[in-house]
């Protein structure tokens, strides 16, 4: 018995010492009550300096806490018991949030850096009139190609068909993408809706089965990496990454047209101190900040202003800013109703258990 | 040759248990900054983790859990065992065992989500406190499962000679009974400090609020691939793990040294 009091003691000693340890980092990094604003956003698509600056810069404390996919991040806000004051979800999720009235509506007078964000990123179907979110990052959906493997320029999806490249390609698994590429292979729109269209393009998918090496998901990102496969289909986002790892990686836009998404900031109904979050998307949105976080970040930033601050040979690159021209082919995805959305899982289930 | 292979086989065994985590400790010396090719020896990781105050506080409070909820959950688990033995009819006794194992291979999402509708209709805020609850609630089963077998094997007579010596209740649970199940107590607490350790998935439901812990902060970094700070960190974990694990055989080692005679 003496034993275990002394055991327990000694548990519960050791346990509020390090309680306190906790609280003085804590204090020692200016974490205090009163003052703060919780941000949710995926993990590390932020410079932490940043936050650093805003803290030093406003007197706000910033908990900064992270998400890795939009799922998770909606159930937490869903469910309450939380304050977030700012999040970032993507733009599909942003719908599904306004439907659900989990968004506060953003008053744009008490953001005066919103000017400097590219007029072709705002009032798009996903949110009208951006009533409820301010754009943070965007990129694209298209092929990354390793150029050790793959000898002949790949401009356009329908390369991907070439008996080449058998057994050599990675697709995401994801019905929106997979379904889109095949209906943007054809010429048709990714929201197509069209009975016939669909079925004309799960066919044409079909005939890429020999190419496809498997379907996956973020493994996509390791298996490019190590160069297991020549070709992989993925965001704009995964493949700088990996280019700035990996030299022998290229990657194109397609030509026919593809994805254009979005990772928007909100103020999900949990916020408490909504003050600190305009203050906060507001400085996001400063030019010279969102510069900054672009190049930490290396997704491609809606704000006109900042590409502006930034190295030439970031901006000037047609692969993450493509020209007008190509924007004009590129599609957000539109919210096609549950029934749609089901059919367009199950023309990908079909078309993953089409036999090669 | 009669030994080889069984020796070859355990040793087979062992490396292929303990490869994956050499491989990564191996790799958090690594200078290049992936995990696919080694170019150089480097300490910057271990350096970059020491400075990375966030990453510690998140270390540090996963211990405190780890800590409190072993500490807490065996205080309950070790009366809920002295409950389920001395339970009246054998067919409670069963019954109670099979509502606690029930809770064991009862998988973790669902105690996690089941744990977070209860924690926001109550409304306890997520944090601390709400992870807290969690652990203990995981862990109670687990020394119960811990401390029962030597409640079980614990002879009758023993009590039955307190009792004629004149001990009261009191001194039968605190003077016979305990000494007896201390190595079951001891088992049962470290048992609960590394489920709470490694917990990811019911821990993922109940954080919220800048309170995370280790499991899930590594879950939410994987994506945008592991920087290799996460494998020092890693390393560290792992030899104080190793630590731990000799420090206690000795301790143990000791006491069966003293604990021939009998006991105080």
């Amino acid at each position: 018995m003496k034993k275990l009091m002394q055991a327990l003691i000694a548990v519960l000693l050791v346990a509020f010492g390090l309680l306190y340890a906790v609280d003085h980092l804590n204090a020692s990094s200016g974490q205090t009550a009163g003052n703060t604003l919780t941000v949710y956003n995926w993990g590390d698509y932020i410079d932490a300096e940043l936050i650093d600056r805003f803290e030093e810069e406003t007197g706000i404390k910033v908990i900064y806490e992270t998400f890795d996919s939009n799922e998770a991040m909606m159930t937490k806000i869903e469910q309450g018991g939380t304050t977030y004051d700012v999040a970032v979800p993507s733009e599909y999720m942003i719908e599904k949030m306004r439907e659900q009235d989990l968004l506060y509506p953003i008053d744009h007078s008490r953001l005066p850096n919103l000017m400097y964000i590219d007029e072709r990123f705002m009032d798009l179907p996903f949110d009208p009139g951006n009533r409820y979110s301010i754009p943070y990052f965007w990129g694209t959906v298209g092929i990354l190609y390793n150029t050790d493997k793959v000898k002949s320029e790949i401009t356009a999806w329908n390369d991907l068909w070439k008996p080449e490249f058998r057994n050599d390609i990675l697709m995401i698994d994801g019905a929106r993408e997979v379904i889109g590429m095949g209906l943007n292979s054809l010429g048709y729109s990714l929201n197509d809706t069209n009975e016939k269209h669909l079925q004309e393009a799960k066919a044409k998918l079909d005939t890429l089965t020999p190419n496809i090496k498997a379907i996956v998901g973020d493994e996509i990102r390791m298996l490019m990496e190590n160069d297991e496969a020549a070709i992989g289909l993925v965001w704009s986002g995964t493949a700088s990454e990996l280019m700035w790892k990996k030299d022998n990686l290229e990657y194109v836009v397609p030509e026919e047209g593809s994805n254009l998404w979005f990772d928007n900031m909100v103020i999900p109904k949990t916020a408490k101190n909504i003050e600190a979050a305009y203050s906060f998307i507001n400085f996001m949105l400063d030019p010279e900040v969102a510069a900054q976080n672009t190049e930490y970040v290396g997704y491609s930033t809606p704000n006109k202003k900042a590409l502006e601050l930034m190295p030439e040979d970031i901006v000037k690159d047609e692969r993450f800013y493509p020209s007008a021209d190509m924007t004009a082919r590129l599609e957000v995805y539109e919210n096609l109703g549950p029934e749609m959305l089901a059919h367009y899982n199950e023309l990908f289930l079909k078309f993953k258990m089409h036999r090669k | 040759m009669a030994r080889f292979w069984p020796r070859a086989y355990l040793i087979f065994v062992f490396i292929l248990l303990y490869a994956p985590i050499f491989y990564l400790m191996f790799y958090s010396f690594n200078s290049g900054g992936t995990m696919s090719s080694f170019e150089g020896f480097t300490l910057d990781w271990y350096k970059e983790l020491f400075a990375d105050t966030r990453l510690l506080i998140i270390v540090l409070n996963t211990v405190v859990i780890a800590l409190f909820s072993a500490a807490v959950s065996t205080i309950i688990g070790v009366l809920g065992a002295l409950a389920i033995i001395y339970a009246r009819k054998r067919i409670y006794q069963n019954a109670l065992i099979s509502l606690n194992n029930v809770l064991i291979v009862s998988p973790d999402v669902i105690i996690g989500a089941s744990f977070l509708i209860l924690f926001t209709i109550i409304g306890v805020k997520l944090g601390f406190a709400s992870v807290l609850l969690a652990h203990i609630a995981f862990s109670v089963p687990i020394v119960v499962i811990m401390v029962l077998p030597k409640l079980e094997e614990m002879s009758s007579t023993l009590i039955d000679a307190a009792r004629d010596l004149g001990a009261s209740r009191l001194d039968i649970l605190t003077k016979v009974i305990l000494p007896y199940i201390t190595p079951g107590i001891f088992a049962g607490f470290f048992m609960a400090l590394t489920y709470s350790l490694d917990d990811f998935a019911v821990t993922f439901f109940v954080t919220g609020n800048g309170f995370t812990t280790l499991s899930v902060e590594i879950y939410s970094l994987a994506r945008r691939g592991i920087s290799l700070n996460v494998n020092a960190l890693s390393t560290l974990l792992f030899l104080f793990t190793i630590f731990l694990v000799i420090g206690y055989y000795f301790i143990q080692k000791r006491n069966e040294k003293s604990a021939v005679g009998v006991r105080k």
